[in-house]
């Protein structure tokens, strides 16, 4: 079998003319594991000619738990914990994705009050992901503020996913039929105080990192990924959007009750750049927050007072077939590929978790030749991945 | 759509012998089988044909049924007119040797796709870029994804699996299931 460390020299492109003449060696260097700006245990082999990259390849699974086995032997209410680890900073989109599959196999009737709910969950767990995704980018470029700023808007969240399901980060909130607990009028009024905040914090990151000239020198006109690219590599959410495509399961392919709200989908703008550069990936998830406060304030419009859990089986046993269900999570859509044998068993047959950060991934040698290591490292941070996700 | 589009690809890819396999009800999705040897073709037909074209894959997928390893492509189409999910399978019905054709050349998303799927169930796909594991390490033994799959004791000298941590449980459900025995079975009936 052949080793990752034979690989030899991959075939030199002509990057760097102006210092080809000097005909140095390309420079092995390894990015990571435990480099701070590859968000989490991703190592990237890169290939340098001086400061400039030839070649990344990313060497994936040290986080890997191989989850989809694991699933093989847990009963169906038993696996949502397990889908929280993998992107531990959205847990609440991962169990919502798979809880729709459950209930599409099995034809429950989620109730009103508890699909509101789970919306209005997922929309704060996206701003809570993007407020994380806005303060790391940052301090990958060297700017340390936004990330203080970012984490005490984001622990205003995570106050009141604890108070709601027990838990700052995974939460075992969203389960099959509905949603665990009710939330108190006292919170849904602070969730509106928080709104309102939000929105004037937006305004401040805006001031302080969009339009900031030092952030748009190294954000503009790189890591550019054309529309044809993502389609390519199958990328979605804010890097798809980034690129100018507009294209949103929320609004294509309305899943829960996503139909009955107004909102916009933002898409990459040649503003400071070209479209598809690190800065409209960065600007799609800020303008997403706006996006979502909207969705958060119709949510509490339509609240009634109602049942939060549908009639569930004791045991869920699912017809014989499969099911591949998509959701649109902050960091672009999940599937699961949900294989069941029969109402004999209690367990799935196969579980396939299609993830949006691993295809983001396979996207970066595609991406690195010809860059700085520095424009490198942006790129990295603004396709904004999380390795619990992209190993499994 | 599926019957549309399975006599499209048999009425243009020669050999692709698609066969819809329908669903008793709402609840679950249809899909499309094709010929293992005529895989890449029918990727180029999905990919370029104007009717119902597939602009990208979103994963590559595997389900060990131990008569047979199923691969599945799941294709989707980024459309905001006509947004569309397919799942197309392939069998293959050798465990050791199983190979198909790589699609990295049409949809690049294959490349990772496809080493995920060789790392979890040891299918081969011929002509890929570069075939190494993905998620485990290189010189893993074995295909965890497999049914009949049981981790190996140790992995270059240091103990991973042994007997006093080993779910024993986990272990004899397996067995309990029959699913050992019936791979044996079904290999054996393949002899006679």
């Amino acid at each position: 079998m052949q080793s990752r460390w034979d690989i030899g020299e991959p075939e030199r492109p002509t990057i760097n003319a102006e210092t080809e003449q000097l005909k140095s060696e390309l420079l092995r260097l390894n990015m990571g594991p435990q480099h701070p700006a590859t968000h989490g245990v991703l190592r990237i082999e890169i290939w340098t000619d001086s400061e400039i990259v030839a070649h990344a390849i990313p060497h994936l699974g040290y986080l890997h738990r191989c989850m989809e086995k694991h699933t093989e032997n847990l009963d169906y209410r038993g696996i949502i914990p397990f889908v929280d680890r993998l992107d531990y900073i959205a847990a609440m989109s991962m169990e919502w994705g798979y809880a729709m599959a459950v209930e599409k196999m099995l034809g429950t009737e989620v109730p009103r009050r508890a699909e509101l709910l789970r919306i209005l969950t997922g929309e704060l767990q996206r701003i809570a992901s993007h407020l994380m995704a806005f303060g790391t980018y940052a301090l990958d470029l060297g700017a340390f503020t936004p990330f203080l700023y970012a984490f005490e808007m984001r622990e205003k969240i995570l106050r009141l996913f604890e108070e709601v399901s027990g838990a700052r980060l995974l939460y075992n909130y969203i389960w099959i039929g509905g949603v665990w607990n009710d939330w108190t009028d006292e919170q849904l009024n602070r969730v509106t105080a928080f709104c309102d905040e939000m929105e004037e914090e937006a305004k401040k990151y805006h001031e302080l990192v969009s339009m900031n000239k030092i952030f748009i020198e190294r954000t503009a006109n790189v890591g550019v990924f054309t529309v044809q690219d993502c389609f390519d590599y199958g990328a979605t959410g804010p890097v798809l959007r980034g690129s100018g495509h507009k294209w949103d399961l929320r609004k294509n392919m309305p899943y829960s009750l996503y139909s009955e709200f107004d909102f916009d989908i933002p898409v990459g703008i040649a503003e400071v750049g070209v479209v598809g550069d690190c800065w409209n990936r960065y600007i799609v998830r800020m303008k997403e927050v706006i996006e979502s406060i909207k969705i958060i304030r119709q949510v509490q419009a339509k609240l009634e007072p109602g049942s939060i859990m549908g009639k569930v089986p004791k045991i869920i046993k699912l017809p014989k077939g499969e099911i591949f269900m998509r959701s649109e999570c902050p960091r672009g859509e999940l599937g699961l590929h949900l294989v069941s044998e029969g109402p004999e068993a209690k367990t799935p047959y196969r579980l396939k978790v299609k993830s949006p950060c691993f295809t983001h991934v396979s996207m970066l040698p595609h991406a690195a030749p010809g860059q700085m290591i520095a424009d490198f490292v942006a790129t990295v941070g603004s396709i904004d991945i999380v390795l619990g996700e992209v190993d499994r | 759509m599926h019957n549309q589009l399975a006599e499209l690809i048999n009425k243009n890819v020669l050999g692709a012998s698609a066969v819809v396999n329908k669903t008793e009800d709402a609840k679950t999705h249809a899909s499309i089988t094709v010929e293992a040897s005529a895989i890449y073709k029918v990727a180029e037909f999905l990919k370029t044909n104007t009717e119902m074209p597939f602009n990208a894959l979103q994963a590559v997928s595997g389900v060990d049924y131990l008569e047979y390893i199923e691969v599945c492509y799941i294709m989707g189409h980024f459309d905001m007119n006509a947004p569309r999910d397919l799942i197309l399978k392939v069998k293959i019905t050798d465990r050791v040797n199983g190979n198909v054709d790589s699609i990295v050349k049409l949809y690049p998303a294959a490349n990772f796709q496809e080493r995920e799927c060789y790392d979890m169930f040891g299918i081969k796909f011929n002509n890929h870029p570069d075939h190494r594991r993905i998620l485990c390490p290189d010189d893993w033994e074995g295909f965890p994804l497999r049914k009949d799959y049981i981790a190996q004791k140790t992995y270059n000298g240091m103990e991973v699996f042994p007997d006093s941590k080993s779910n024993m449980e986990d272990r004899e459900y397996i067995v309990r299931q029959g699913m050992i025995k019936k791979a044996q079975e079904g290999a054996a009936n393949k002899v006679q």
